[in-house]
C-alpha cells in the first residue's frame, strides 16, 4: 500500500474509532475528546487566517464569545434549538469579522493585528453593558439538557469541517493566492490577486468556526458569562496550538491541539500561572527556533507533501 | 443617562482629557520609536509600562522614596530590560515578516505578565502619596494626573530634543529613515536598535512610575496599554512624532467624554470605535504621513 494509502485507511479507522465512541467511553473521557475537537476547531479556524494570510489575529476569542452569546440568547429568548443556534451564531460571528475585517485588512502593517488585539475587551465591554439582553454580569443560564453526546458529535463534525475545509483551501489557487500574500503582498499585487478581499474572505471563513464552536461550548456548558467567554487565555492557547503543530498546513493545528490539550490536562492545569508562562516561552521559542513547527520540520526532513 | 451635562462637567472633561493626554502621548512616543526605527510593533510596550509600576511600587515599599523620585531609577531599570531584551530576542526579528515580530513580542508579554503573576501575586497595590485635588473655580485638577501630565509632558519634550539635537538622536532618525544608508555613513545600526528599545521602554517604564501613584497596580494593568499606545499613533498619523501628541490628548478628550455619557468600561469600546473609523476613514492619522 502507499504511504498515501496508509494515511487516508487510518484516517478512516480513526474517524470510525471516534463515531462509536460515546457508545463505549466513560462520561470523563466523551468530555476529553469533544474538548479535543473545540480546540482543533479554534486552532484550524486561526491558521485559516494566520498561517495562510501571515495576519496576526490576537482576538479570535472574540469570535467563540460572539458565537456563545447569540447562540445562548437565540436558546434562551427565542427558543431555537441548539443546532440552528449554533449556526446562527457562525453567522452572528461573520457579521462581526466583517465589520472588523473591512476596514482594517484593507490595510497593510500591523493595524489588522492590534485591531483584534482590542476586540475581545470591547465585546466583553459591550456584552456587560447591555444587561436587558445578555445578562450582564450575571450571565446567561441555559434551561437544563442532556445533551453530552450530540454535542460530542457536533462539535466533531465542526473540528472535521474546519480541518476539510482548511485542506480544500490550501489545495486550491484561492489558497496559493492567499500563501502569496503572506509571501510578498506586494508581489501578489502585481500579479493582480485582489489582496484586500482574499484577506477579508480567509478572515471570514476564519470567524465562522470559532462562533459555532462558541454556541455549541455556551450548550454544552448550560451557562455563560463575559469572563468566561472572553478569556485571552483562550486566543493564546490557539496561537500556540497552530505554532507548535506547524502553521499553515492542513494537519499542524491538530496535532497542536491534540499534544497541548493531553499535556494541559495531566500536567499544567495544576500551575495555571507557570502554564501561560510556558506558552508565552513556547511562542517565544518557535518562532526563533522552529518557525514551521513540527510538522513543518518534518514535511522538510522527509519530504513529505505539502497537504500533510 | 438622566445627566444634565453643565459647561463646568465639560470644562472638567476637557481638563481631565488633556491631563490624561500627555501620559498616553509619552507612552506612546516609545512605540513609536521602536515601530519607526525597526518596523516592529512592540506588543510588550504595556506589560513594560506594568514592570515599570512594580519597580515604582518596591522603591516606594523598601526605602520610602519620594514616586516621583524613583522616576529616573524606573527609567533607567527598563531601560536595561528594554535594551537585554533587543539584544538576546528581538534583533533576531526585525528582518522577518511582520509575522514573527508579532507573534514573538505576544510571547514576551504572556511571559513577562505571568512571571509577573508568579513573583508578585494578583494583588492589588497602591502607592499612597499624593491624593486630592487643586480646585480653580469648578474645575478640579488631580494632585497626581497633574503631576504626571508635567512629568510626561517634559520627558516626551526631552526625547523630542535628544532626538532633534544630539549626534545619537540624528544617528536614530537617520536609522529609522533609511538603515543601509545610516549604515554606509557609520552608524551602528545594532547598537542604535538597542538604544531605541531602551529608551522606548524606559518611557514605558516612565508611565508605569506615574500610572502608580493613580490607580492600583496589578500584573494585568499593562496590557489594555499597547492598544492605546497604537491609538494614539494610529490618531497622529504613524511615524510621525508631533502626531503622538495631539493623538494622545484626543484619546484623552475622547475617552473623558464617553465616560461622562457612559460607564468608564465603554469608554474603552468608543476608543476602539474611534480605531476603527479612523482606519476606515483616514488610515493615515489626523496629521497625515510619515515625517521622521
Amino acid at each position: 500500500m502507499t504511504p498515501r494509502g496508509t494515511f487516508r485507511l487510518g484516517l478512516v479507522v480513526l474517524v470510525a474509532a471516534l463515531a462509536v465512541y460515546p457508545a463505549v467511553g466513560t462520561g470523563y473521557g466523551l468530555r476529553a475528546v469533544l474538548q479535543i475537537f473545540m480546540w482543533i476547531a479554534l486552532a484550524a479556524s486561526w491558521n485559516l487566517i494566520s498561517g495562510l494570510t501571515g495576519y496576526v489575529s490576537f482576538g479570535h476569542v472574540a469570535f467563540f464569545g460572539a458565537g456563545a452569546y447569540t447562540g445562548a440568547i437565540l436558546i434562551t429568548r427565542a427558543g431555537w434549538s441548539w443546532p440552528t443556534a449554533a449556526l446562527a451564531g457562525g453567522l452572528a460571528a461573520c457579521v462581526v469579522a466583517l465589520v472588523i475585517g473591512y476596514p482594517c485588512l484593507r490595510l497593510k502593517g500591523p493595524y489588522f493585528a492590534i485591531a483584534m488585539l482590542g476586540l475581545n475587551e470591547v465585546l466583553r465591554a459591550l456584552v456587560s453593558y447591555f444587561e436587558g439582553l445578555t445578562g450582564g454580569g450575571n450571565g446567561i443560564s441555559l434551561p437544563t439538557l442532556e445533551a453530552t453526546v450530540p454535542v460530542y458529535y457536533a462539535m466533531g463534525l465542526a473540528a472535521a469541517a474546519v480541518t476539510l475545509l482548511t485542506y480544500l483551501v490550501i489545495t486550491s489557487r484561492f489558497g496559493l493566492r492567499l500563501m502569496t500574500i503572506r509571501e510578498d503582498e506586494v508581489a501578489a499585487e502585481a500579479m493582480g490577486i485582489d489582496t484586500a478581499r482574499h484577506k477579508l474572505y480567509a478572515f471570514l471563513l476564519s470567524a465562522a468556526g470559532p462562533g459555532i464552536v462558541g454556541a455549541l461550548a455556551a450548550r454544552d456548558q448550560g451557562y455563560i458569562e463575559p469572563i468566561s467567554v472572553f478569556p485571552l487565555a483562550t486566543t493564546i492557547t490557539m496561537i500556540v496550538m497552530v505554532l507548535f503543530g506547524g502553521k499553515g498546513t492542513v494537519w499542524g493545528p491538530v496535532l497542536g491541539a491534540v499534544v497541548l490539550f493531553v499535556s494541559q490536562e495531566l500536567v499544567w492545569a495544576r500551575f495555571p500561572y507557570l502554564h501561560q508562562l510556558l506558552f508565552g516561552s513556547i511562542i517565544v521559542a518557535v518562532v526563533l527556533l522552529m518557525p514551521r513547527g513540527v510538522l513543518g520540520v518534518l514535511q522538510q526532513r522527509y519530504h513529505l507533501p505539502r497537504t500533510i | 443617562m438622566n445627566v444634565a451635562i453643565t459647561p463646568a462637567m465639560l470644562g472638567q472633561v476637557v481638563v481631565s482629557g488633556i491631563l490624561a493626554g500627555a501620559l498616553y502621548a509619552m507612552v506612546a512616543l516609545g512605540l513609536a520609536l521602536i515601530f519607526g526605527v525597526m518596523r516592529v510593533i512592540n506588543i510588550a510596550h504595556g506589560p513594560l509600562l506594568m514592570l515599570g509600576a512594580y519597580t515604582t511600587f518596591f522603591i516606594y515599599q523598601a526605602l520610602g522614596l519620594n514616586p516621583y523620585l524613583t522616576v529616573p531609577i524606573t527609567m533607567l531599570v527598563l531601560f536595561i530590560l528594554g535594551a537585554l531584551l533587543q539584544r538576546t530576542l528581538v534583533y533576531r526579528v526585525v528582518d522577518a515578516p511582520e509575522l514573527s515580530s508579532l507573534l514573538l513580542t505576544f510571547g514576551i508579554s504572556i511571559a513577562l505578565v505571568n512571571l509577573a503573576q508568579l513573583a508578585f501575586t494578583s494583588n492589588l497595590r497602591t502607592v499612597e502619596y499624593v491624593t486630592g485635588s487643586y480646585t480653580l473655580g469648578p474645575l478640579a485638577f488631580s494632585k497626581s494626573r497633574l503631576i504626571a501630565f508635567v512629568v510626561a509632558a517634559a520627558l516626551a519634550g526631552l526625547v523630542f530634543l535628544f532626538l532633534q539635537r544630539t549626534r545619537l538622536g540624528k544617528a536614530i532618525r537617520a536609522t529609522s529613515q533609511s538603515r543601509e544608508v545610516a549604515m554606509v555613513c557609520g552608524v551602528d545600526v545594532q547598537r542604535i536598535h538597542r538604544i531605541t528599545f531602551g529608551i522606548a521602554a524606559a518611557l514605558a517604564g516612565a508611565g508605569g512610575a506615574l500610572v502608580s501613584v493613580i490607580v492600583a497596580i496589578q500584573p494585568e494593568m499593562g496590557q489594555i496599554w499597547t492598544f492605546k499606545s497604537f491609538l494614539v499613533i494610529v490618531l497622529g498619523g504613524a511615524g510621525n512624532y508631533p502626531g503622538a501628541l495631539l493623538g494622545g490628548v484626543l484619546l484623552g478628550l475622547v475617552e473623558q467624554l464617553a465616560s461622562l455619557f457612559l460607564t468608564t468600561q465603554l469608554s474603552e469600546a468608543v476608543a476602539y470605535i474611534l480605531l476603527v473609523l479612523i482606519l476606515l476613514v483616514r488610515p493615515t492619522g489626523l496629521l497625515g504621513g510619515r515625517q521622521t
